[in-house]
C-alpha cells in the first residue's frame, strides 16, 4: 500500500494578521508557523491505515512551500511518515489551487500511489479545492469531508460531513482520495525519540520548477479584513416574549436546529 | 551567533505546548484544589510515553536524548500549563540524569528505563533533611555496611513525589569521622523497601498535586549494590548534577511566568477604567515593559546555560545565574500580574494568584537563591584572581 500525505504549513491561528503590502495576501513576517490543522487528520488517518495493515504500507508526506515548510513534514515524519518531499516554492500563496494540485498530481502520477490523504481545506487560504483537482487530474475517486474511514481490503468504507448536519456513507474502491474533516481522528503528539528520529528519514527536495504546470487561472485582486458590521442584537421585553423571539432566531438562523 | 532553536526542539517545544494546552491547562486549578489525581498521574504517565520524563537520557536506557535546550523549552511550556507537573517532569530528569552519569550499568537499566516509561510515575531526589537544608553536608542519614547489606537510618524532608516514586537516590553518611562532606555516599532505594517510610506530607503555599513529604529510614536495610558511585564521593555527585535541575527550576519559573503576565496583559486591554482600557494607562504598560524584559533576559539565560550544556562546556555558573534570576523575575512578574488585576488578581476565581502561589518557591528549591549567588560569586571571584 503506497500512502501520499498532503500537507501545509499555515500560520498559526492565534496571529495577529496584517495585509501585505501589495494587498493580496497577509504579511508572512514575524508569524509563526504551524502544521495546517486539518492536514493532522490526514495524516494521522495515514499512519492508522498503516498500523492497521500491520506496517504494510508506505507514506509519503509531500508539502509545497518555502524553506520553513520542511518543519511542517517533519513533524508528519515524526507522527509516523516514511519519507518526506518538499516541493521549494518561495512564494506558494502566489500559485492558485489549480497550480498547486498540477504540482502534486505531476509528483504523484507515476508513483502508484493506492491513497491520497489530505486535509479538507487550508487554515490560511481555505479553498477547499486542491483535494478534488488533484483526484481529477489523476483520475482517482475523490471523498471529501471525511469524519470517518475504513479499509477492508482495496474498499473503503467512508463517512462524510455533508450540508445541514447530515452525514454520508460511501464504499469505494481504491485509488482515492480523501479530504479529512475536524473529527475524523485525534491526531497523536509526535513522541520526542521520534522527532529525533525524522531527521534521518529520506527527504526529497524539488523545485517547484522542475514540475511543469500552467498559468493561473484565479488572480487574487485584494484582501482586506472584512468590515464592520452593526453590534449584536439586544433583545428586551417581557421573559416569555424574549424566549418566543429568540427561538424564532436561533430556528432561523442555527441550521442545527431546523 | 545564532540564536534560534533547531526544527527538532521547535517541534518538541510545540509538542509540549499543544500537549500542555489539551490536557494540563484544563486540570491545572482543580490539581490546586487537590482533585483530579488520577489525571495528574495519567498526564505523567503521558508525558513519559512522549519521552519527557528521560530528555537527556540514551536511547539505551529509553530516554529520547534530545539535549539540555530542549529539556528547558519543553520544561517552560508544560509550566506555562501546570506548575505541579513541571516540577514533577524535572526532577524525573534530575533522578534519571544522576543515575545515568554516576549509576553501574546494572543500575542505569534497572530503573532508568522505567522512569523514562511511565512504569515508575516518579523517582525521587531525597538529599535534604530537617537540619540540612542549603547546607546539604550537613546530613545526618546514616548507612552503615552490616554483612552484605547497607542499614539506612535518617530522615529526609521535602521530598518531592515521594508518594509515587518507584525509586529514591538516597544521600547519606558513610564515614562520621571523615571531614565534612567528605563522607557521603549516594544509594539508590526501591519504593517498597522494608523499613522505608513515607511520613508527613507538607501543607504547601502553592504546587499542591506534586507531593512534598518526609521519608523516613528506619532500619532500612538495602543490598551491598545499592550503593551508586564512589564511596564517600555522594556529595560531590549531588552538587554537580544540581545545576541540571537548576535549569530545570529556572525554566520552570519562566513558564509561570509567562503564563501570568499573558493573562494580566489580556486582561488590562479589556478592563476599562476611567474611560478606557487600563493598558493604554503607562502605569500598567511599565508593569508589562520590566516584566516581559525581565522574562526575555531569563529566557536568554537560560539559553546560554543550556547551550553550553549541550555543548559539553562548564555550565554550573551559568545554571545558578539562570536559575536565580528566572526565579526572581517569575516572582516579580506574578506580583506584577496579581497588581493589574487589581482585585481579580488576588481572586481565586482567576488563575493569577495560583501563578504568584507556584513561582513562590521556584527561588527556594533546588538550592535557594543566595547559595545560587555564592555559586556565582565564587565562580567570577575565581576566575578574575586566575587572570
Amino acid at each position: 500500500m503506497k500512502i501520499l500525505v498532503c500537507i501545509k504549513q499555515v500560520p498559526d491561528m492565534e496571529s495577529r494578521f496584517r495585509v501585505n503590502s501589495a494587498g493580496t495576501w497577509y504579511e508572512e513576517q514575524d508569524l509563526a508557523f504551524r502544521l495546517n490543522e486539518y492536514d493532522e487528520y490526514a495524516i494521522e488517518q495515514a499512519v492508522r491505515v498503516k498500523e492497521g495493515l500491520g506496517g504494510a504500507a508506505d507514506i509519503t508526506v509531500l508539502s509545497i512551500g518555502p524553506d520553513r515548510a520542511v518543519e511542517a513534514i517533519k513533524k508528519g515524519l515524526a507522527m509516523g511518515g516514511d519519507r518526506g518531499v518538499h516541493i521549494k516554492a518561495d512564494q506558494p500563496h502566489q500559485m492558485d489551487a489549480w497550480q498547486i494540485a498540477s504540482l502534486i498530481a505531476a509528483f504523484a502520477r507515476d508513483k502508484n500511489f493506492d491513497l491520497i490523504f489530505t486535509g479538507l481545506q487550508s487554515q490560511d487560504r481555505g479553498s477547499g479545492q486542491v483535494g478534488g483537482m488533484v483526484a481529477e487530474l489523476l483520475g482517482f475517486a475523490c471523498v471529501t469531508t471525511v469524519v470517518g474511514f475504513e479499509l477492508n481490503g482495496a474498499v473503503a468504507a467512508i463517512r462524510r460531513e455533508m450540508e445541514g448536519g447530515l452525514r454520508g456513507v460511501v464504499r469505494l474502491a481504491l485509488p482515492l482520495v480523501v479530504t479529512c474533516q475536524l473529527g475524523l481522528n485525534t491526531p497523536r503528539y509526535p513522541t520526542l525519540p521520534n522527532i529525533m528520529k525524522a531527521k534521518q528519514k529520506e527527504l526529497l527536495t524539488f523545485q517547484a520548477a522542475d514540475f511543469p504546470v500552467g498559468d493561473s487561472l484565479v488572480q487574487t485582486e485584494k484582501m482586506y479584513p472584512p468590515e464592520k458590521k452593526g453590534r449584536g442584537l439586544v433583545l428586551e421585553g417581557d421573559v416569555n416574549e424574549l424566549a418566543d423571539k429568540l427561538a424564532a432566531i436561533l430556528k432561523e438562523k442555527a441550521p442545527a436546529l431546523r | 551567533m545564532y540564536l534560534e532553536l533547531t526544527e527538532e526542539q521547535r517541534l518538541i517545544q510545540e509538542t509540549a505546548r499543544e500537549f500542555a494546552r489539551a490536557e494540563l491547562e484544563p486540570v491545572a486549578a482543580k490539581l490546586d484544589r487537590g482533585e483530579e489525581r488520577e489525571t495528574f498521574f495519567r498526564n505523567l504517565k503521558k508525558l513519559a510515553e512522549l519521552g519527557f520524563m528521560g530528555l537527556n537520557i540514551r536511547e539505551a536506557y529509553g530516554g529520547s536524548q534530545v539535549g539540555m535546550v530542549a529539556f528547558s523549552v519543553a520544561i517552560t511550556e508544560i509550566a506555562r500549563a501546570c506548575a505541579s507537573t513541571a516540577v514533577t517532569v524535572s526532577v524525573n530528569n534530575l533522578v534519571c540524569d544522576v543515575i545515568q552519569t554516576v549509576g553501574s550499568e546494572e543500575q542505569k537499566k534497572a530503573y532508568i528505563p522505567k522512569i523514562c516509561s511511565g512504569e515508575y510515575l516518579a523517582g525521587s531526589f531525597a538529599l535534604t533533611e530537617p537540619g540540612a537544608g542549603s547546607d546539604a553536608a550537613a546530613i545526618s542519614t546514616t548507612a552503615v555496611l552490616v554483612g552484605d547489606q547497607w542499614v539506612l537510618n535518617g530522615i529526609k524532608r521535602f521530598i518531592t513525589s515521594a508518594p509515587y516514586a518507584g525509586v529514591f537516590v538516597t544521600w547519606a553518611v558513610t564515614d562520621k569521622n571523615a571531614p565534612k562532606g567528605k563522607g557521603i555516599s549516594c544509594f539508590l532505594v526501591e519504593a517498597g523497601t522494608k523499613g522505608l517510610f513515607i511520613g508527613r506530607a507538607e501543607e504547601k503555599m502553592g504546587q499542591h498535586a506534586s507531593a512534598t513529604t518526609e521519608v523516613i529510614f528506619d532500619d532500612c536495610r538495602i543490598p551491598r549494590e545499592a550503593l551508586m558511585g564512589k564511596l564517600n564521593d555522594g556529595l560531590h555527585t549531588a552538587i554537580v548534577e544540581l545545576a541540571g535541575g537548576r535549569v530545570g527550576i529556572g525554566s520552570l519559573a519562566l513558564g509561570v511566568g509567562l503564563a501570568a503576565m499573558d493573562y494580566a496583559a489580556r486582561y488590562a486591554q479589556k478592563r476599562v477604567q476611567f474611560g478606557q482600557e487600563i493598558a493604554k494607562f503607562e502605569a500598567i504598560q511599565w508593569m508589562i515593559a520590566d516584566a516581559y524584559t525581565e522574562l526575555e533576559a531569563a529566557r536568554l539565560l537560560l539559553m546560554q546555560a543550556t547551550f553550553r550544556a549541550d555543548q559539553g562546556r562548564s555550565f554550573y555558573k551559568e545554571a545558578a545565574m539562570a536559575k536565580m534570576y528566572a526565579t526572581e523575575a517569575a516572582n516579580r512578574a506574578c506580583y506584577a500580574a496579581i497588581q493589574i488585576m487589581g482585585g481579580y488578581g488576588y481572586s481565586k476565581e482567576f488563575p493569577v494568584e495560583r501563578y504568584a502561589r507556584d513561582a513562590r518557591v521556584t527561588s527556594i528549591y533546588e538550592g535557594t537563591n543566595e547559595i545560587q549567588r555564592i555559586i556565582i560569586a565564587k565562580e567570577m571571584l575565581k576566575s578574575l584572581a586566575q587572570s
